[in-house]
Parts: structure tokens; sequence; C-alpha cells
């Protein structure tokens, strides 16, 4: 690959301070580190470090969405290719703008955002308004917090929030039956609208007292989000994201447990009532449906939006898992995981507000 | 004992457990300074000639501790700045630099416990000593309030303690008794990686009754070694006084200066890490030439050279020409040259992370090939909680970054960053690769700095209210 480097040297004297395209300049380091990891040295103790970088992180995150991503293809077809395709071009834009314009170079967190913003859409949204949502979340959710790593929101959730709430007859309509055939809809492009009737998610049908299949949501044959629908795929890249300990179990754990603990409590204490018998089914269909299992183990576990504290962490996974709870089965709302990951976002810098504070009061006894 | 954090790192070029005599130099070339001492104080005339275990300079800031001569030889001052160069080195029957009216003397003004003492100290016994709070050295004549004996070197690759105990048992064990002979009943707590081993019933059945001695188990993990972890483990207070802490090699040279009266200076030395061809353990004096190990062991001109461990050693200058006498290993390290291709999405066979984000997680403990490389661009902090996880101290270090970048000094002392031992794991599992150890050290520097003044200022406003208070006296004198 000499030959790549050579390129990249000769090129980098118009991109330098005093040249000719210095403006460009974050855009062409992002390209240049994305190639050649920069040749930088430790001054001095420790004078190793570890292998891991932001850039590895976040490349995991990405790898562990794979299966989704193929469900998603598999189920939805071509046409969520080309709703990744616009949401990276247009999510760039805003990123690559404002670090031109901040003089900083452009941070890998956005491909994260890029790669699961389409997952959490109705797979028949318009393009346009994947390409208005992305640029919507990275603009107001992230870049205005002042980038990677200040943000209290999740960018990906603030489109989405920002589409269902601006749009909601569009996103409504945009749910789409999955293809039910062995091949797929790998070949297919699905057209707006057609059978929006049909397409609707089970949360939507549920409300309406119709209870699908276990088996077809966990397998992900079924209506909704892009990337959520099949549960099987998603706790295979979920339980790879914990190993890699790139999310934090605890979250995870605490969200799905307080949820399983909570719909089973109001089961039990007859609270509510479904059509499906039994406590362990309706608790079972509920944690397939929609985007609990997405939501758990890749949008709370966000590093940057939860809390930094381990502590922090288990009631920031309670409070968004009973909090989804809440809005399921006592709103207007179908779906809540979106509310209520948002809402646990606002509360976490609180929360560690209060960890902190303990653990400080406890260190300062220590001598 | 409950332990916090801590990793280990498993790096390739570990000394092996050979202890290899080097050959005898010509001359010496002795560092004025090392970590804690800085020799101001020069005792000799450029020409001198000096015998072994003569005192060549000493360092008045740390209770006057000597540079010791290791060899005889003839004294040259002015050949290198910052060293004492002694040439013509030769070997013969050291002897103590301790006179016998001066011994007299000193037994008249502090009695037969104050000998030890001084003995100690200028036979170069004490500078093995560390006060486990601050690291300093310790004040030959005060009492702890416990002592600390660590067999374990667990930062790679220092001197270990199995090497340095080697067919050294006895010499070991009446060490022990020694030091037991300096305190009253002050405790003294033995570190050891395994209390039930042969090694450790052997010396449990020397000293019994001698010393009294508690052994310790504590998992090999780094830096559970580490004096200040160690004493805070203990529920030793920091302000109950000094606890005095001291390797292996610190008790051999008590027990050396003690018993045969003898002056240490040989010391052994580790050199590993990659870039040495046959990383092993090597007996060394202050002074011995850099240069000639190079010869011996570092076959890359251009690897790094650093003066003690791969976490917390320094990086040895080229203008340094000798081992200091606080060496305790030297680390070779190649220099990152080459540029990664597309190395975020390597798979990662053979390189070791905090995380499992490569495949080597799937494969059994491995030693790694580590360059100086910093593997990744500076990032802000993505809150990953990996330093806090690693952290020994129990302390936050990602929000003591975050306090000292937006200049909250007050919160980063509140959040105890003077509890910080200087490991370096956090700055290593960094992801964002933020340099935690440097700016907790140098936010430790400013607040100490701020105290101090504090004090100062105190003090000059007692003086200055001092100074009032007499001239009103005297003009109140006057006017009667």
């Amino acid at each position: 690959m000499k030959w790549l480097l050579k390129i990249i040297d000769a090129a980098r004297p118009a991109f330098e301070e005093g040249g000719k395209l210095q403006f460009f300049n974050p855009v062409f380091e992002a390209l240049e580190h994305a190639f050649f990891a920069p040749s930088t040295r430790t001054i001095g103790a420790p004078h190793i470090r570890d292998p891991l970088d932001v850039k590895r992180v976040m490349s995991m995150v990405i790898i562990s969405v794979i299966p989704c991503v193929l469900a998603a293809f598999y189920f939805f077809g071509l046409r969520f290719i080309a709703m990744i395709v616009v949401t990276y071009a247009a999510g760039l834009a805003v990123e690559a703008t404002f670090s031109m314009v901040r003089k900083e170079s452009i941070n890998e967190g956005f491909f994260v955002t890029g790669i699961l913003f389409p997952l959490i859409l109705p797979p028949n949204l318009p393009l346009w308004m994947v390409a208005l949502g992305v640029a919507f979340g990275v603009f107001i959710g992230k870049e205005l917090f002042g980038g990677t790593g200040r943000n209290v929101f999740n960018p990906a959730l603030v489109g989405r929030c920002f589409l269902s709430l601006a749009y909601p007859k569009t996103m409504a309509a945009s749910w789409v039956e999955p293809s039910h055939e062995l091949a797929g809809s790998l070949t297919r492009w699905i057209s707006p609208s057609l059978d929006a009737v049909s397409g609707a998610t089970p949360l939507a049908l549920a409300k309406q007292g119709e209870m699908g299949s276990v088996a077809h949501q966990f397998m992900g044959s079924v209506s909704g989000s892009a990337g959520e629908t099949s549960a099987a795929f998603i706790i295979l890249g979920g339980v790879f994201l914990l190993f890699t300990r790139v999310a934090n179990w605890r979250t995870v754990a605490s969200m799905l447990g307080s949820f399983v603990v909570l719909t089973g409590a109001l089961i039990i204490g007859g609270a509510v009532t479904y059509p499906m018998p039994g406590v362990f089914g309706p608790v079972m269909w509920h944690l397939f449906a929609g985007g609990i299992l997405f939501g758990a183990f890749y949008m709370a576990t966000d590093p940057v939006t939860s809390p930094i504290t381990n502590a922090g962490k288990w009631f920031y996974g309670i409070i968004i898992g009973s909090t989804t709870v809440l809005i399921r089965n006592f709103t207007g709302y179908v779906e809540g995981v979106t509310f209520a990951i948002l809402l646990g976002n606002i509360v976490a810098p609180i929360l560690d507000e209060i960890v902190i504070g303990i653990r400080l009061r406890r260190l300062r006894n220590e001598r | 004992m409950k332990f916090k954090g801590g990793y280990n790192i498993l790096l390739k070029g570990r000394p092996a457990s050979t202890v290899k005599a080097m050959p005898e130099p010509k001359s010496l070339y002795l560092p004025l300074y090392s970590e804690r001492f800085t020799f101001t104080d020069i005792r000799v005339k450029d020409g001198q000639k000096v015998s072994g275990g003569d005192i060549l300079a000493t360092d008045p800031n740390n209770h006057a501790v000597p540079l010791l001569a290791p060899r005889a030889g003839k004294v040259s001052l002015k050949a290198i700045e910052n060293h004492i160069v002694l040439e013509d080195v030769a070997r013969l029957e050291e002897h103590a630099d301790i006179a016998e009216k001066e011994l007299q003397h000193v037994e008249r003004e502090m009695g037969a416990a104050g000998i030890k003492r001084y003995k100690l100290l200028s036979l170069g016994a004490w500078q093995f000593f560390y006060d486990a709070f601050t690291g300093a050295l310790p004040d030959p004549l005060g009492t702890p309030q416990a002592v600390i004996v660590s067999t374990l070197s667990l930062e790679p690759f220092l001197t270990r303690g199995d090497i340095q105990l080697h067919k050294r048992l006895l010499n070991f064990t009446r060490g022990l008794e020694h030091l037991q002979s300096l305190l009253e009943y002050q405790p003294i707590y033995m570190v050891m990686p395994n209390i039930s081993s042969e090694f450790a019933n052997l010396i449990r059945n020397q000293i019994r009754g001698y010393a009294l001695v508690k052994m310790l188990e504590i998992p090999l993990k780094y830096p559970y070694d580490h004096f200040a972890i160690l004493a805070r483990r203990l529920n030793l207070k920091a302000d109950g006084g000094s606890v005095w802490a001291v390797r292996s090699e610190g008790v051999l040279a008590v027990d050396r200066a003690l018993t045969l009266t003898k002056p240490c200076t040989v010391r052994i030395v580790s050199i590993g890490g990659i870039g040495v061809n046959m990383p092993t353990h090597m007996k060394v004096m202050p002074g011995y030439p850099i240069q000639k190990i190079k010869e011996n062991y570092i076959f890359e001109p251009a690897a790094r050279v650093i003066n003690g461990g791969i976490l917390t050693g320094r990086i040895l200058e080229a203008d340094t020409l000798g081992v200091d006498t606080e060496c305790r290993g030297i680390t070779v390290l190649r220099e990152l040259h080459e540029r990664e291709f597309l190395g975020f999405i390597r798979p990662g066979w053979s390189r070791h992370s905090y995380a499992n984000c490569y495949l080597s997680s799937l494969r059994k403990k491995f030693e790694e090939k580590y360059t100086t490389g910093v593997r990744g661009e500076l990032r802000p902090c993505i809150s990953c909680n990996f330093c806090e996880e690693v952290c020994p101290a129990g302390i936050m270090p990602h929000l003591i970054h975050k306090y000292l970048y937006a200049d909250l000094i007050e919160e980063a002392e509140q959040a105890r960053v003077d509890l910080c031992v200087e490991c370096g794991l956090c700055s290593y599992v960094c992801p964002s690769k933020i340099d935690l150890r440097k700016q907790l050290i140098e936010a430790k520097a400013l607040i100490a700095k701020e105290k101090e003044e504090i004090r100062q200022e105190q003090l000059r406003q007692k003086e200055l209210q001092k100074q009032q208070e007499e001239a009103r006296k005297l003009s109140e004198e006057k006017a009667q």
C-alpha cells in the first residue's frame, strides 16, 4: 500500500495550514486516517497503549448490527440499502460541514448513528424524510451540544422522534408487511403504501386485541421498523456487543429485567389483560415485539448518553424499561421505546450526579 | 485484603530468571540525578583517589543520603556534566567509610539504635526505603507506624523479588530481624504472592520469635504491589505517622550493612522488553556505563530505552551515561515507524486489548510485541468507564479529566486526585487516547503548589501580626 501513502503524502500540503484547500482539512484528515493509522508515539509513561481506539469501538458497533442489517435487507428489500446510503450522505454532509467550520477532525461516532438510524425507521419512509431526519438528529441532537462525546441525547433517536412528531401520518403509513417468501425481498423494491393496513405492527394489532405468534417475532417476519423485527438477530449482535465490552451489560440487564418484571407484575396483578393466556407467553411476546430489544442493546448502551457510573447504569436501565411498559400499556402510543430512552438520556446526568455525589462523599473519608 | 481495579499487560521480552554478572568496567559514570535524589553536595575533589564505599556526594534535601563509590578509582568531576566519573576503576577490598571516632561520637549522641540507623544511611541501605504514602525517602531517625516488606515487583519489567532472594534466604531473614530491631512494637507486614508456599514456610520457620512479621497474600495483578495501595488496604492512615516500605533488595541491603558493615552498591537490574536480544537480569553497580549494556543486549539502535518499568519508567536520555543509584530495571521498546494500513478493521489476532474487541480474546494468554505507538487518534472522552474500572486507587479519572477540562481545580481536589498512585493504567486503556496519567499528575502538582502557597501566606501573615504586636508593645513602652 505504499503507492496510496505516496498519493496521500503528495496531497497533504494543499490541505495544511496555508494550503489552497485548507478549509477541507478535516475531510482530508478523516480519509487519511481511515486508511493509515497515525504514527504518533507516546512521549512519556506509560510508554505503551492499548490497541483499542474510538475507530475500533465504533466499528465493533457496526459489525454487531450487521445481522440486523442483513435481516432488514432480507425482509424489506433493496429499498433499505437506499435508506442507508441516503442516511450516510445526508448525515456526513452535516457532520463534515460542522467539523470544517469548527476546524476539528471528523468524529467516528457518526458512522454508528448513520447505520442505526435507518434501522429504527419504518421501511417504507420517503427517502427525503430519511435525509431530513438524520440531518435534524445530527444537527440538533449532537452538533449543537458540541459533537461526539458531549451530546446529551442519542442523535439517531432525536431524528426519529422528530420524524414521528412532525409527520405522524406518513410514519404510520410507512409500515410494510415483510416478505414471507423463502427468497425474501432481496431483489424487490417495495413501492410506497399499497397495503398500509396489512403493514400494521404487532403492537398496533395488539391494541386492537390481536396478538400474533411469538415465533414470527423471533425470526422477524412481522411488520415494524426495518431493523427491530428480528429478535434472534438482534440478540445475536447484542450478545457480541456485550462480549466486546463496548456495550455495558448492566444497562441491558436492568432495562430488559425491569421490562419483564413489570410486564409480568401487571399481568399477574390484573392491571392489563391480553388475549394471550398465561403470564410467560404475553411477557415474551412483549419482549420480542417492537423496539425494546433493539433499544436495549444498541440505543440505551450508547456510552456517551448513558450514565458513566455503574450504579447509574442500573437505575438508567430500570427507568427506561419501566417507562416503556407504562407507555405501551397505558397511553395512546403503541410503542414507547424511543421516548423512554430519550427520557433516560435526560435523567442520565442526574443519576450520575447522585451516584458521583455519594462516591465522592465516601472517597472524602478515605485516607 | 480487598483490591480494586488493576490489570496485567502481557508484554513480550520478560527477563529470564538468570542473573548475569557483568564484566568489570574501566570507568564508572555516576549520574547525580535519580528518581528521588539529587546529589548536589559533592564531598570529593577533582582527581582525588577514593576506595569502594567512600561517600562521593550527598543529597542535602533527603536526609543527606550518600552517593557511594562502588569501586576504588580516581574521581573526575568535570569530565561529563551531571556525572561523577570514576576512572581507573579497580575492585579492591571495599571498606566501610565509617571512622571509629565518628562511630563513638554517634553512639554517644544516639545510642545503640542510632548507630544502626547511621550505618544504614551511610552504607547506602537507607536509599531502598520508601515512605509508603508519599514515595519519598523516610526520616532515618523517625519511628514508623508500620513497615511493609514487599517481595513483589509487578510492573513489567522490573527486577522481581524471587530473583533477588534466590539462594539468599538466610540474608533475607537476618535482614528482617535487623529491621525488627529498629522498631519497638510496630508490625512488619510482608507481602507475598503465596503465603503457604515452601518458601514462605522456610521464612516463617527461620524468623520464628525473632521478628514480628505478618505475612499477607496478594493477587499478582499490577499495581497491587504499589506501596501506597498496600498501606491503604492495610488500613494504615497517612496522618498516623510514616509507613516504611521496602522491597526484598532493601532487606538484603539492611542485612549487608548491619551484619557485615559493608556498603551496598551492587544491585540486580533487569533488562527486558522487545529490542533486547536476551532479556535477563544483570548484576551491576551504579555508574555502570549504559553503552556497555547496550552493546551487550540492545540490538535495535532506534529502540527507546526506559529507566524503570514500561508503565511508569522514564526515558533514559542519551546524555545519561551510567546506571543511576535507584535503577530497578531497564526496559527497551521498539519505536513506532510504520503507519498501519486499515488498522481499525484488522482482526487483531496478535494484539491485546482490555476490551474484547480483537480476535485475540478467543486465544489463550500470549505475550504481545508492543511498540511506542499511541495506536489511535486523540478524541473527546466517550465515557466508556474503562479508566475507572482499572483504577487501583478507586478514583474516577474520567471525572477528574472533565473537571480539569473545565478548569475546576477545586472539584478535582474534591474528587480526590491526590489518591492517584500514578500507575499509568488509565492512560493505557483509554480508547480516546487521553493521557490521563499526565493530567492527574499535573493536577496533583498544581493542588500541592496552591496548598503550599496558602500555607506560606498564612505564615507570612502570622509573622506580620507578630511584628505589629512587637511594634505596638515597643511604642507603648516608649510612651510610658
